[in-house]
């Protein structure tokens, strides 16, 4: 074994016994028939890969994934965008503004939005003030409500890998494609978005990671009527003791969500190529 | 000796150990340890029951508060060596504790409170040493007339106002049997219920995920009336928020939370002893009265201040206005009607 392995064996090993095994023991549950836990099958997966309902739910949060991911790229890379091409000055301002989120507890962050969406909330006082609604509008406890929040929370893991990649392009190659004709927005299309391709995936793949796993942010905000596919396991493994169930849709989440991570992996690799090329 | 490099390391990482695993260093005689409820009961049981056994015993022990189905999940985990001697439980997780062979039965025999319980805290394999009730919850300020059945909640002024939970709490599940029940069903049977909550969503602000958040909703405004625990309520109360708790017309909701001695506990004299002292009038008394407002289950004790006034003043009484439900049939359904709120409702 060279030196370098050996310098790492103590992480495997810590990842061997407090990650590896726990999935092990994980899939073992899953392939429990019932929750006395004595006879293996495999009716747990066919009884969610056949419930047209334990489906939607999965669907549900794979489409919330996707729609906080979308939110975080739009108001994301301009911000990005800002940080790198800004004034000099505006940087250091810029990055706190960035790293803000982090330095809260997610809980925090989240309790802070059920106080700004409540019904006597910061945008329904203002609406009310303003003369734009009679009746406070329900924004807690709704899809959109769960989104911006996500979004909000999940933020940095969008922006810095952004920053990263906008950083390494050259500027000259803006001078180039305006010299060779470009306008401003073929030129974006054409030469920064290409070249900040990896940035945008990897910061993709964080947010849609974190936003679908989110078990806090989607509960408080999400409240009791909306069922992710975090809370359906909670529910099944603690309210309902059916661990080799909750397991199992631990499992199927698992799978769905490396099918996505992969998908992305697959774009990044395409993207890089087309970059080198 | 010189300090040598691996001396050091070796010292650091063993005292990092330890603080890490401070069970290590003394895992023979183990303290008795009580798994209380988190919050309010933690404090309670903190100030009152602990030096209670104290002075009972000369013994240590220690609070590890935690909801009902982590204390049955860390048991369960270690079924030959368990990490707790002593469990509190809501009716539903009782029942689950009690069919997977987690606890043992109280040496009824040898208790010296037992027999003053009042009949329905008496349960052989594990007594009730405090009540829970659920009744109505108001805003004050927003609701002028004090509602007086649970039917006010279908009343179209309340609009987007009813606060709710879903039904992975003993409240949200307890409340849907009640409600099943005013409109001719049962335990067994709770469809009414369910048509009565969908016919109750206009009314409906908010389906909070838990009791806990339920509560904060009132502080925030969220909703002004709904279902709620009447010691949720009192510490709201407490604090300052404009929140107010009636018994309806048809009766409080009531669960008896039961104290159990867990199966192959190391302590098992300490932990009869706490529990002891639990059902003593002493400690109960104590608990019934400001600020804990814990509704006490020894007939003996006399009750008064709050609780009189709130809740009932008199064993008879108390039997009058609260309604215990059927836990063993609801809880064989349980699963089934999470799975239709979740597919009905959500």
């Amino acid at each position: 074994m060279s030196y370098e392995l050996k310098l790492a064996a103590p992480l495997a090993a810590f990842f061997g016994l407090f990650f590896i095994l726990p999935l092990l023991i994980l899939l073992y549950v899953s392939l429990q028939a019932d929750t006395a836990m004595t006879s293996m099958a495999v009716s747990q997966f066919t009884r969610f890969l056949f419930d047209p309902f334990s489906l939607s739910v999965l669907a549900h949060t794979l489409f919330l994934g996707v729609e906080v991911t979308a939110l975080c790229l739009i108001l994301g890379f301009p911000l990005a965008w800002a940080y790198v091409r800004g004034p000099a000055w505006a940087q250091p301002i810029l990055i706190v503004v960035v790293l803000l989120p982090l330095l809260t507890s997610v809980v925090v962050r989240t309790f802070a939005w059920i106080v700004i969406l409540g019904r006597q909330g910061i945008v329904n006082s203002a609406l009310l003030s303003l003369g734009l609604t009679d009746t406070p509008l329900r924004l807690l406890y709704t899809e959109g409500g769960v989104v911006v929040a996500l979004a909000q929370v999940q933020m940095p893991l969008m922006v810095l890998p952004l920053i990263t990649a906008l950083s390494r392009i050259d500027r000259n190659l803006d001078d180039a494609s305006a010299a060779l004709g470009a306008g401003a927005w073929r030129g974006f299309w054409r030469v920064t978005v290409p070249l900040s391709l990896p940035g945008i995936l990897a910061g993709c793949m964080l947010t849609y990671a974190a936003a679908i796993t989110a078990f806090i942010t989607q509960s408080l905000v999400g409240g009791g009527q909306m069922l992710f596919m975090p809370m359906y396991i909670y529910q099944q493994a603690t309210a309902l003791q059916n661990w080799p169930f909750a397991a199992a849709i631990s499992i199927v989440f698992l799978a769905a969500v490396l099918a996505v991570v992969s998908v992305f992996n697959v774009l990044g690799r395409l993207s890089k190529a087309h970059a080198e090329a | 000796m010189k300090p040598t490099r691996r001396g050091l390391m070796t010292g650091a990482l063993t005292l990092a150990a330890m603080q890490t695993f401070p069970r290590l260093s003394h895992a023979q005689a183990r303290r008795l340890v009580f798994a209380t409820f988190t919050g309010s009961w933690e404090e309670a049981h903190k100030d009152v029951l602990v030096p209670a056994f104290r002075k009972a015993t000369n013994a240590e022990m220690v609070l590890d508060p935690m909801l009902s189905v982590d204390q049955i999940a860390k048991v369960k985990a270690s079924m030959s060596n368990p990490p707790i001697d002593v469990m509190l439980h809501d009716p539903g997780p009782a029942l689950v504790a009690i069919d997977q062979g987690l606890v043992e039965s109280y040496p009824v025999a040898d208790s010296k409170h037992y027999a003053d319980l009042i009949s329905e805290a008496q349960v052989a394999t594990g007594p009730a040493p405090f009540f829970q009730v659920v009744g109505m919850t108001y805003n004050p300020d927003k609701v002028k007339t004090p509602p007086s059945s649970w039917k006010d909640l279908w009343k179209p002024e309340f609009k987007s106002r009813v606060g709710i939970t879903n039904l992975n709490s003993t409240l949200g599940t307890g409340f849907l049997v009640e409600i099943a029940r005013m409109h001719g069903g049962s335990e067994s049977n709770v469809d009414a219920g369910f048509q009565a909550i969908k016919d109750l969503k206009p009314n409906i602000a908010a389906v909070a995920a838990n009791p806990g958040q339920l509560a904060t909703l009132y502080q925030q405004g969220q909703v002004d009336i709904g279902p709620g625990n009447f010691n949720a309520i009192q510490i709201l109360k407490a604090r300052g928020v404009p929140v107010e708790f009636v018994i309806p017309k048809e009766g409080a909701i009531a669960f008896k939370t039961t104290i159990h001695i867990v199966k192959n506990s190391p302590n098992k004299e300490l932990a009869f002893k706490l529990i002891e002292a639990a059902l003593s009038p002493e400690v109960q008394e104590k608990l019934m009265n400001s600020p804990y407002l814990i509704v006490p289950t020894n007939a003996k004790v006399k009750m008064t201040g709050e609780i009189a006034k709130v809740l009932a003043g008199s064993v008879e009484e108390l039997k009058k206005k609260f309604v215990f439900q059927d836990w063993k049939t609801i809880n064989t359904q349980r699963s089934a009607w999470i799975e239709r709120f979740n597919r009905e409702i959500a």
